[in-house]
């Protein structure tokens, strides 16, 4: 994958990262991008990965889409540290507002996966610790469920409910009133 | 439940509700736009490592992946949900059963009745409030805590007296972290519970339209510890029990404090304050005698109490003050240690506030004895690089101020450190245009010079007003031109208490004039 930009390239002159999906996929990044993930930034900090970076729990199509993701707000973050030093600079804040736009907009384009792809990214956001690709696929779920009927969300994902009727029926009570 | 009395005594008591008060329906926005901002993001899940990894089939397999999910991400999405939808996820299955009380609440009684929080000067129906209170009673009882946040700002109070006890035992009992409790007005002065001191573990508290109670009454020893930030909006209180709030919050580092109901009074000893706001309030002395950490002193639209007297901002020891204004020197007198800051007043070491580089001045540039006072409040801080004045029109002018007064009462070393000047509100008067040019031609590391025109200047044709700096020698060599910005609508009041509070927040004055 190409490097998204040139706050990128400046970082990639100094270390790149290898990192290694769980079908051995190799997939060359820079520091800053691999640093999204606190995971990966404390081994760096351990000084172990020299060899590639084995992420057993990952596979190559979900490793892709998390770098894409990372690389992407890579970018941001340098961004913003620009943008204290010279934040009196009128022209800077209205760059620094389109970008934060293409940046919202990226993150809707980038939601728009299957279910199953969805919470494979939840877990590798997880497993590898990527604070904003969590909260962005969690409320992607949460939104989903928003305003349905236990029915409606069972359906939905294929829950089966395997309380007895006298158990739900003694959790309506206690909770009546979200279920009015 | 018999409503009839109170619907009479409450419709009497609600008169002025709509816009009939500008400032008070003013601090409303102010107070829900703060509550809109303030609702903190859920947790990230704590629980991270080696969580296990399915590779994805196509969805419509019939599979539940969701519930294979590790219980920190789980609970992650239900805290993301309103309340009612995040309570129902319990009866999906008995792998969700525990999962929202085992969640640190999130609530806000906005969810409960949509719109309420959008417009602050909607009055809902009595009825629609009643059917909240009762909810909230029941959402509080339901959750077995710890409250992470909870907000309560729907409800009329005056009508749930029982109630609101019972609720601030509630969040007291379950460690509530982050508190709102709002008196959906009216009545603003309806007395706030001493219960609510017995939430100890609260590190923001956010109250409105209360009463404060006696504090002279509360036992001793009573406290909030872990208190950062305390935001008191159209209060009613003495000034002991202000007093006594900030005595007991050992670790307030922020106190904003709008449209009181009475006079604030305030004499400031804090080692622990960063941020002091007071805004659309009438102000008495206030004093910061003893705060080394504070770095922030914003005034915004104050007033002074009635009659003519000035009320006096006096600055004792605030060795790390940085941003300051924006002061009116003709509302308020500064006074810095024992010294009133004066027409004329020579200065001092000890009248001298290095650390402020960040100014802002409110000036009625054609009230001459205010003017006069101005050379000297500049003299007291010297090491200024950003200057904001926010010039203000009179009916009656009282006297004219031109370049000579400015270059004859203001040495160069006074601005000499100034590289940005704002005037906000520039009406093109020609007491003005001398302040503007002085600056213009003494300030020597000046990098930029920002006109923001005021409303009426912006709707006509007003050149001759902007031609006089075609003539200005600029004392700086890397300024080329000033930058003329055209007002926002004047019904927007544009100073952000939560952003002029945060730390990554560099200069709160320009977010007033989006420069």
């Amino acid at each position: 994958m190409a490097s998204a930009g040139s706050g990128d390239e400046k970082a990639a002159a100094a270390a790149m990262i290898t990192l290694i999906s769980s079908d051995n996929e190799k997939f060359e990044v820079t520091e800053a991008t691999a640093t999204l993930s606190q995971t990966i930034r404390h081994m760096i900090e351990d000084g172990c990965t020299d060899g590639g970076v084995p992420l057993p729990n990952v596979t190559s199509k979900i490793l892709a889409r998390v770098i894409e993701y990372c690389k992407k707000h890579a970018t941001a973050a340098a961004g913003e540290e620009g943008s204290s030093s010279s934040f009196s600079d009128a022209a800077f804040l209205e760059v620094d507002r389109a970008f934060l736009e293409e940046l919202e907009e990226f993150d809707d384009a980038f939601l728009e996966v299957d279910r199953a792809t969805l919470f494979d990214l939840i877990l590798a956001a997880n497993y590898l610790d990527i604070k904003g690709l969590l909260n962005l696929t969690c409320q992607k779920v949460a939104d989903s469920v928003k305003g349905k009927t236990p029915e409606q969300i069972r359906e939905m994902y294929n829950i089966v409910n395997d309380l007895t009727p006298e158990e739900e029926a003694e959790i309506r009570r206690e909770t009546q009133w979200a279920f009015e | 439940m018999d409503l009839s009395e109170w619907r009479v005594a409450g419709i009497k008591r609600v008169q002025s509700f709509n816009g009939e008060d500008a400032n008070t329906d003013a601090a409303l926005k102010f107070t829900y736009e703060s509550l809109n901002k303030s609702l903190p993001p859920p947790p990230a899940t704590p629980d991270a490592p080696l969580a296990a990894a399915w590779s994805g089939a196509a969805s419509g397999d019939g599979v539940d992946r969701i519930s294979s999910l590790p219980d920190g991400i789980l609970r992650n999405v239900v805290s993301r949900l309103p309340v009612k939808d995040a309570a129902r996820t319990a009866a999906l299955a008995s792998r969700w059963r525990g999962l929202w009380r085992s969640t640190p609440l999130v609530f806000s009684d906005a969810s409960l009745l949509p719109g309420c929080r959008a417009d602050p000067l909607w009055r809902p129906r009595l009825e629609d409030t009643l059917g909240v209170a009762n909810e909230v009673s029941d959402i509080l009882a339901a959750h077995p805590g710890p409250f992470r946040c909870v907000q309560i700002s729907c409800c009329y109070l005056d009508m749930t007296r029982e109630d609101i006890n019972a609720w601030l035992k509630l969040v007291a009992d379950k460690g509530v972290q982050e508190l709102a409790f709002i008196n959906r007005p009216w009545p603003l002065d309806l007395p706030l519970p001493a219960t609510i001191f017995r939430c100890t573990s609260l590190t923001r508290l956010h109250i409105g339209a209360w009463k404060l109670p006696d504090t002279a009454k509360l036992v001793r020893g009573v406290a909030f510890p872990h208190l950062h930030e305390l935001f008191l909006s159209l209060i009613t209180m003495k000034d002991r029990d202000l007093a006594f709030l900030l005595d007991r919050s050992p670790v307030l580092e922020v106190l904003t404090i709008i449209a009181s109901q009475t006079d604030v009074r305030l004499c400031l000893v804090s080692r622990s304050l960063r941020c002091l706001q007071l805004g659309l309030s009438s102000l008495g002395d206030i004093r910061v005698a003893d705060a080394p950490r504070l770095e922030r002193l914003f005034l915004v639209d104050t007033n002074r109490p009635g009659g003519n007297k000035f009320s006096r901002i006096k600055i004792g020891k605030a060795p790390n003050l940085r941003m300051l204004g924006c002061l009116p020197p003709g509302l308020h007198e500064l006074q810095i240690g024992n010294t009133i800051i004066d027409a004329g007043t020579k200065v001092s070491p000890s009248t001298i506030i290095p650390s402020v580089k960040i100014l802002a001045l409110q000036v009625h540039f054609e009230v001459r004895n205010e003017v006069e006072r101005v050379p000297s409040i500049l003299k007291c801080f010297p090491n200024v690089e950003t200057l904001h004045i926010l010039s203000v029109g009179v009916n009656k002018p009282t006297g004219k101020v031109n370049l000579k007064f400015w270059q004859e009462a203001c040495p160069v070393e006074c601005v000499q450190h100034v590289k940005k000047l704002v005037i906000h509100g520039f009406q093109g008067k020609k007491n003005e245009h001398a302040f503007i040019k002085f600056i213009g031609e003494a300030a020597e590391a000046l990098e930029k010079m920002v006109v923001m025109v005021c409303f009426e200047l912006a709707s006509g044709n007003n050149d001759a007003k902007i031609m006089p700096f075609a003539t200005v020698k600029w004392a700086s060599k890397v300024i080329e031109r000033m930058h003329f910005k055209l007002p926002r609508p004047p019904y927007q009041t544009p100073w952000g208490f939560q952003e002029a509070a945060d730390v990554s927040c560099t200069d709160p004055f320009d977010l007033a004039s989006a420069v």
